[in-house]
């Protein structure tokens, strides 16, 4: 009896240690495509939620409501930078990539002999006043909107979408916590920071083995939230950075942060702005003698970066949403057609915008005119998985993040050129660019 | 049917060995079953189990696993437009004495004696959108919140308040909250402080308070403090006699998990506070928690009795927290949990009561108008809610 009582006694013990964790949720997958080495927690405990596994269903009422018999036209709504803002340029490359897509549609008859029409409204990039810009497109009887660049106007016009709920379909913010608000009224139709994030730490880290990279970046929420995933990850390989610099946009004199990355004697550089300062940063870097192999942000890939930069840029590695080298007949159309009626090539945020563009397009005429029942079929994950795009294939996640394929791109010779980043790989990490096991490193 | 008998020969240590692991795999299936961890319990299986006993409404007391009973409401009476209500989409209700607000997408609704007025931007409104609903104790002036400013509702009339007029952070308030003279509204460009004496603005954001962003989406007052819910910054605490901050944050930081459940708030991501009985109550979209003060504790809908995770909006009244969730509204004093859900295909639906990780359900004829619940405010014997299909008022049952 006395051994009983001992075994179970042990027994007991042994479960007793699993107790606290009975009431945890099981993970089924990795969030982000991420693997085990760099997922959060993953090395030292389970975590008791996790989030993100199945796309969240919206409940609300609405699917019942017919349209208006008197429209005459239908109105999809457009937040961009359009004026005072710096990035201007991009957002009147995504106004023109949306305004393409519509009046394609509408040459083919529109809604139901309706034209389609944009209501554009400005972002101006000051905290809220997004907000304000959904209301009057709800106001305007908007069906669904297109929006925006700027990670903090995103965010706002978002929240004011789930509760005015109108479709929200982003096609420029790349901020991972855009789609990681658990919002069921929107997703995005381009890669996002965690993606570039994950894909800059296997190709500096894994692929080229180096270990102290000295990080410079804007000091704003696209250089705060959009390095914090490659942060996150490098620390989880062991690759915390060396030092971190900040700069403000607009800043040409960036002597004092160089000199300060030179004392930490890295083994690299990673850059995270927008082009102009980026360019302007990697000159003073080489001007002050620095010859590490330099890195940067999506931002990067940008003609006014070549531009500045000038030969100085050959070398450089970042990340891309697409391959604007595609040879796809999809894409080439696109450009060819974007470059006759705007008299210019198209830019990362153009070829998104038509692509979101053409979804709310679709989505309408799949379902008609009811915002739930838009949001309805682009969530669903089915119609619009794997969705045709001319920046390619677009696979959504349970969170409507797109996690199709980033692009590496490399300047040589004066050019970008891309490739598909390849999937992390796990195992054995090469050392100073020398071959280790299981390492593909060459 | 053929049963097969099977007999295996072992060691008596191995027997005890067996005995030892059936016990304690009957402990911790017990266990299991009660969490019902992974993907939650579809409403079919919960029917399914509890149409056994078939409880009805005089099974009440099973609510109670103490001297102190969670308030079940019944009886429910529900109102859309073809009652007088300006719309069925409803942001937001406040009881004050004998007259109910209600805020709707197209105007303020107010009930009175058993009839429904509405208010519009002809009434002087700034917006017909109406989000949310305060009344000032102190001078009984009626604050609300719109989709296009603030209003004071006093002496019959409205005074507004817009960022052009005043130092409002922005026009789209969603949370009003009167604390004395003072009047709080949540905006997605910072949390707004009105010194009603004064007739001045302050404005709060990520650059004089500990904001991680200034986007800010519900707020509370209670025990000298105000609680501001921060999208993606937790939870913000002004002591207003000290008029100093400080914030509450998800201690794991990261958006995809939940590392532990009782560390502090569930998520950064926050939507809405409120403050009772000793205790803070914080919704969001990812689960809910409670703070008294000492220790920090979550709730989620795989391991308690709330409905859903996704929580539009929460109100505390003594001992009680109301979450209006996506799919029904749920009732908790942190241990007993009471779920309101109205039934797909008909006016019914069913109060579903979790004591002690023991569900049961009380039919409800008819029920709560549509279980996507924007808002909620109960007295002594009411509960009204806000819904996104009409409006629905329940009776205490006693």
């Amino acid at each position: 009896m006395k051994r009983i009582i001992w075994i179970s006694a042990f027994c007991y013990f042994i479960l007793m240690g699993q107790v606290p964790n009975l009431n945890a949720q099981e993970k089924k997958t990795n969030y982000g495509k991420a693997t085990d080495e760099i997922f959060p927690y993953d090395k030292f405990a389970k975590a008791y939620k996790y989030h993100f596994l199945t796309p969240l269903e919206f409940y609300g009422a609405g699917r019942e409501k017919t349209a208006p018999k008197d429209l005459k036209e239908v109105r999809i709504g457009f937040l961009g930078p359009l004026t005072t803002s710096v990035m201007v340029p991009q957002g009147i490359q995504m106004l023109q990539g949306a305004t393409l897509a519509m009046e394609e549609a509408n040459k083919k008859g529109g809604y139901k002999g309706l034209p389609f029409k944009i209501m554009a409204h400005n972002d101006a990039g000051l905290w809220g006043a997004a907000a304000n810009e959904v209301v009057k497109m709800d106001d305007e009887k908007v069906w669904a909107f297109l929006g925006s660049i700027d990670d903090i106007v995103s965010h706002v016009a978002l929240r004011a979408a789930l509760k005015l709920e109108i479709y929200m379909v982003c096609t420029g913010d790349p901020d991972p916590t855009f789609t990681e608000t658990n919002i069921p009224w929107q997703c995005r139709v381009i890669s996002d920071d965690r993606a570039s994030g994950y894909a800059l730490v296997n190709y500096i880290h894994k692929k080229k083995g180096h270990k102290r990279v000295a990080m410079i970046r804007v000091n704003g929420r696209y250089g705060r939230v959009g390095v914090k995933e490659y942060a996150d990850a490098a620390v989880r390989l062991g690759y915390p950075f060396v030092i971190e610099e900040r700069f403000n946009d607009g800043e040409t004199d960036f002597k004092s942060q160089i000199e300060r990355v030179r004392k930490t004697n890295p083994d690299a550089i990673l850059l995270w702005g927008n082009a102009k300062e980026s360019a302007l940063v990697l000159q003073q870097v080489r001007a002050a003698g620095l010859k590490q192999p330099v890195f940067g942000s999506d931002r990067m890939v940008s003609p006014e970066f070549l531009k500045i930069a000038g030969p100085l840029a050959d070398g450089i590695v970042t990340t891309c949403q697409y391959n604007p080298n595609s040879t796809d007949p999809k894409y080439l159309a696109f450009k060819a057609n974007y470059t006759k009626r705007f008299n210019q090539e198209p830019d990362v945020f153009a070829a998104h915008a038509y692509d979101g563009m053409s979804i709310i397009i679709d989505a309408i005429k799949k379902v008609g005119l009811n915002r739930v029942l838009i949001r309805d079929v682009i969530a669903g994950l089915k119609e619009f998985q794997n969705y045709p795009g001319v920046t390619g294939k677009i696979v959504f996640d349970h969170s409507w993040n797109d996690v199709s394929d980033i692009y590496m791109a490399e300047v040589r010779n004066g050019k970008f050129e891309f490739s598909v980043a390849p999937p992390m790989e796990t195992g054995q990490r090469a050392v100073n660019g020398k071959k280790g096991t299981n390492s593909y490193t060459n | 049917m053929r049963i097969m008998k099977i007999t295996i020969k072992t060691s008596p240590m191995l027997k005890s060995v067996i005995l030892a692991f059936i016990i304690l795999s009957g402990l911790t299936g017990n266990m299991e079953r009660v969490s019902a961890s992974g993907s939650p319990k579809t409403g079919k299986e919960i029917s399914k189990a509890s149409n056994q006993s078939s409880p009805k409404e005089t099974s009440v007391k099973a609510v109670a696993n103490d001297s102190k009973p969670m308030p079940v409401y019944g009886r429910w009476k529900n109102f859309t437009t073809r009652d007088g209500l300006p719309s069925d989409k409803a942001y937001a209700v406040r009881i004050n004495g004998n007259q109910v607000y209600v805020g709707t997408h197209d105007g303020l609704a107010v009930y009175e004696n058993g009839k429904w007025r509405t208010y519009t931007t002809k009434d002087g409104l700034p917006h017909n959108g109406i989000v949310t609903i305060d009344v000032s104790e102190v001078t009984g002036d009626v604050w609300i919140g719109t989709l296009g400013g603030l209003s004071r509702w006093s002496g019959g009339k409205f005074e507004n308040f817009t960022q052009l007029n005043s130092g409002m952070p922005n026009d789209l308030v969603y949370g009003v909250c009167c604390a004395g003279k003072d009047v709080w509204v949540a905006t997605g460009g910072g949390a707004g402080h009105y010194d009603t004496n004064l007739k001045k603005w302050e404005i709060f954001t990520e650059k004089n308070a500990p904001m991680h962003e200034p986007w800010t989406y519900g707020l509370s007052a209670g025990d000298g403090k105000i609680f501001i819910a921060a999208w993606g910054g937790g939870v913000i605490e002004y002591t207003t006699s000290t008029k100093k901050f400080r914030d509450y944050r998800d201690p794991d930081g990261e958006m995809e998990i939940d590392l532990l459940p009782n560390d502090g708030p569930v998520h950064d991501i926050t939507t809405g506070t409120s403050w009772a009985d000793g205790k803070l109550w914080v919704s969001s979209y990812f689960g809910l928690c409670n703070y008294d003060g000492t220790k920090w504790k979550g709730y989620f809908d795989h391991d308690s009795g709330l409905a859903s995770n996704f929580i539009n909006f929460i109100r505390a009244e003594g001992r009680v927290a109301f979450m209006c969730t996506d799919q029904g509204l749920s009732s908790t004093d942190g241990t007993n949990w009471v779920t309101y859900k109205k039934n797909d295909n008909n006016a019914d639906g069913k109060a579903i009561v979790t004591t002690n990780g023991v569900k049961k359900e009380i039919p409800l004829s008819p029920s709560i108008s549509h279980n996507f619940i924007i808002g909620v405010d109960a007295d002594k014997d009411f509960i009204w809610v806000a819904t996104s299909s009409g409006v629905s008022r329940g009776e205490l049952l006693k």
